[in-house]
């Protein structure tokens, strides 16, 4: 379960046999010493499986380019801090930029610790390329324009497209609905994102009941109860963390989940934990931006998932390729930076300049930088079925949306954007 | 309202633990949340091992009890640690048991991991009732019935057995006691064993219908505080009233209007703190 540093290191050699069939032999440059990433990762707290599973990512992705030589011939090495609580997170990041002297500082998940996290990254004019927090302030961009930040997909895809999934499916098939969503702004947003997509959708619902436990809780009973007591066609929840399958146990227990539609978000995020003693067919399941047995998988996220299954006897989750992302986009920027300076090192400028409207292959597919530095990305979302190797549940058929389609363009507010959609 | 008396039977436990520690040794010890934490991931290990050493299915509460009552072993050399605290300041108490908690946080990430661990199907072997209307898991039952004979058994054994009674003078009047021939020692280290035991139980109890998580014990740490102010520190009586009060306002407030849900606890808990300071069933005696 534990990763640690030695056990990575040791995992590189097997790494780099694989990455070995790829050559892109890079020219030597004078630049001395490694390149520095910094990197925060949650350590504790409903975060931390996250964060792990972000590390993972990294550390494939490092281990990777450097068996095939580093970025320019550079190795890259890692200063690993822990993403906590907003202003920890802060000095640490300070840290990394001043005394570590970091070429470009990867990580963070919050949002809350994101918001933070993105003044400092100007100030210090160090890049930062989150995983998946984002600098919004609810559903607004609190920098349309930053310099220096890289910010993950926005919070709302997964609301969005489980709710465009669930009118194509179910429109005319329920009425009456209940939210239960953690109680803080991801999970107020992607309530109010659904409400206002069905009713664009032309799908007219009663809510009956609206539930907002708190991020962690562990204890549904009661919420549960209340459910039971609404009677809702469908339940509408963005959990994410370990809430999810006590929610789903709890739920199932009360025998909540035989006649009522789920929508279930993100809860692919813990996939492994959705047993399927408790978790039944057909509910709507997301997986953001990575689903771990994608029928048509690349090359690249099938050795990915093998070496993920070996090493840490688990599936990967989502995290790990916006882990792997970022450290592979920075090198590709890096590059193309250089190339268009003549193979000269590039200055942080010329790597900012090409980082924007990056696209490299990422363990999902395809994935690049926006020019306002949001991620572009696929989304993975699917009904449950139990007719799988494994005990917990898997989607199929498979739902594919790219953020194209799920994500808020530049500079428009959430709400103005779904009531321009034709329907 | 049976989702708010689940959530009481096992809150409880946790404040009882807490209550006779301080009632006994005056030691507000913080680091209950811990235990409970650690019995619900030993609980799961240990059912875990014991089904797949062949155990039947159905007995796997056994397991659970066996497990939170030999997790209880950490109770006496934690106690020696908190020996070196009895007569300093409280501050000191608060502490050394709050790095506790944090300690116990690593453990756990160290043996356990980050991510969640739970018992996939035990929760629903003994089936579902329905009860007006609504299905209840018969596991709640359980452990409603076992959160109600636990507190039974407290109260007879501090009310009748000889040990109880010891215990009792001790709360009373330490001093008193030991003149008496009380070996204020075996008493203390039992005591908070017994604590222990109590913490560790109602998280081995819980851990069916949840998923243990690092945070669980911090969590109830501070649910446990509020029913341990409603109900009176020091107060068996009070733990078992308070626990009662903060599940059911907690289960009604979720079902009547979700939003007040920790408010409505915390209202009783202010009432309470104005109108009778020192808990619906303080002891007369200070």
């Amino acid at each position: 379960m534990r990763t640690t540093r030695r056990g990575f290191l040791a995992l590189s050699g097997a790494a780099s046999v694989a990455a070995a069939l790829r050559l892109d032999a890079a020219p030597a440059l004078a630049q001395a010493g490694p390149v520095k990433i910094g990197v925060l990762a949650a350590k504790a707290g409903v975060l931390a499986p996250v964060g792990e599973s972000g590390m993972r990512g990294v550390q494939w992705a490092t281990d990777r380019i450097n068996a095939t030589g580093g970025i320019l011939g550079r190795k890259i090495e890692l200063v690993i801090e822990e993403e906590s609580s907003p202003k920890d997170t802060v000095e640490r990041f300070r840290k990394l930029a001043l005394q570590d002297k970091v070429d470009v500082i990867s990580g963070a998940i919050s949002t809350g610790v994101g918001l933070a996290l993105g003044p400092v990254a100007e100030e210090m004019q160090t890049i930062w390329l989150a995983w998946d927090a984002t600098t919004q302030k609810g559903v607004e961009e609190s920098m349309p324009k930053p310099k220096y930040s890289f910010r993950s997909t926005d919070n709302e895809c997964e609301a969005v497209m489980a709710s465009i999934l669930t009118a194509r499916s179910w429109k005319g098939k329920f009425r009456t609905v209940a939210g239960i969503n953690p109680d803080y702004s991801y999970g107020r947003d992607n309530w109010a994102a659904f409400l206002a997509i069905m009713k664009k959708s032309g799908i007219e619902v009663q809510v009956v009941s609206e539930l907002w436990p708190k991020l962690g809780a562990t204890d549904f009973t009661a919420h549960v109860a209340a459910l039971q007591q609404a009677k809702p066609d469908l339940i509408f929840s963005c959990f994410w963390a370990g809430d999810t399958p006590i929610f789903m146990k709890q739920a199932h227990a009360a025998g909540l989940t035989q006649s009522t539609k789920l929508v279930m978000t993100t809860g692919g995020g813990v996939h492994e934990s959705l047993k399927k003693a408790f978790t039944p067919e057909g509910a709507l399941l997301g997986y953001n931006c990575m689903y771990f047995e994608h029928p048509k998988a690349s090359p690249l996220m099938k050795e990915f998932v093998r070496w993920h299954q070996e090493k840490f006897k688990e599936w990967p989750n989502y995290e790990s390729d916006h882990g792997y992302f970022t450290v592979v986009a920075y090198k590709a920027a890096v590059e193309r930076a250089a190339k268009a300076a003549g193979g000269k090192w590039p200055s942080i400028d010329q790597v900012i300049q090409a980082l924007e409207g990056v696209e490299v292959e990422s363990l999902s597919g395809s994935r690049r930088y926006r020019e306002d530095h949001i991620m572009e990305a696929t989304f993975f979302q699917g009904f449950t079925t139990h007719k799988n190797k494994h005990d917990f549940v898997t989607i199929d058929p498979l739902e594919s949306m790219g953020t194209k389609q799920i994500q808020k363009p530049s500079g428009v507010g959430l709400y103005d954007w779904i009531n321009s959609w034709k329907v | 309202m049976l989702g708010g008396v689940f959530h009481a039977a096992v809150l409880f436990l946790v404040a009882a633990g807490l209550q006779l520690v301080f009632g006994v040794q005056r030691i507000l010890n913080l680091a209950c949340g811990s235990f409970y934490a650690l019995g619900a991931y030993f609980g799961v290990s240990a059912v875990t091992w014991a089904l797949g050493a062949g155990l039947p299915a159905p007995l796997f509460v056994v397991v659970l009890l066996g497990a939170g009552l030999a997790l209880a072993a950490i109770g006496p050399p934690l106690e020696r640690l908190l020996r070196t605290i009895y007569d300093r300041d409280e501050s000191f108490q608060l502490l050394l048991t709050f790095a506790l908690v944090l300690m116990f946080e690593d453990v756990i990430r160290f043996f356990w991991g980050t991510a969640p661990y739970q018992l996939g199907q035990a929760y629903l072997i003994y089936g579902q009732w329905r009860i007006g209307g609504s299905v209840v898991p018969v596991y709640n039952l359980v452990v409603i019935a076992a959160g109600g004979l636990i507190a039974l058994g407290m109260g007879w054994f501090l009310a009748r057995s000889r040990f109880g009674r010891i215990v009792r003078a001790t709360a009373e009047n330490r001093e008193m006691s030991e003149a008496l021939g009380v070996d204020m020692t075996r008493v203390y280290a039992r005591v908070f064993t017994l604590g222990v035991a109590l913490g560790t139980v109602g998280g081995a109890l819980v851990i069916p219908a949840t998923a243990a998580t690092n945070e669980m014990g911090i969590e109830l740490i501070v649910e446990a505080f509020a029913v341990v102010v409603i109900g009176g520190l020091g107060s068996m009586r009070g733990a078992f009233a308070g626990a009662l009060i903060v599940g059911l306002m907690k289960a009604s407030a979720i079902a009547i209007y979700p939003e007040v849900e920790m408010l409505a606890v915390y209202v009783v808990v202010i009432a309470v703190l104005v109108l009778r300071p020192s808990g619906l069933f303080a002891r007369a005696t200070a």
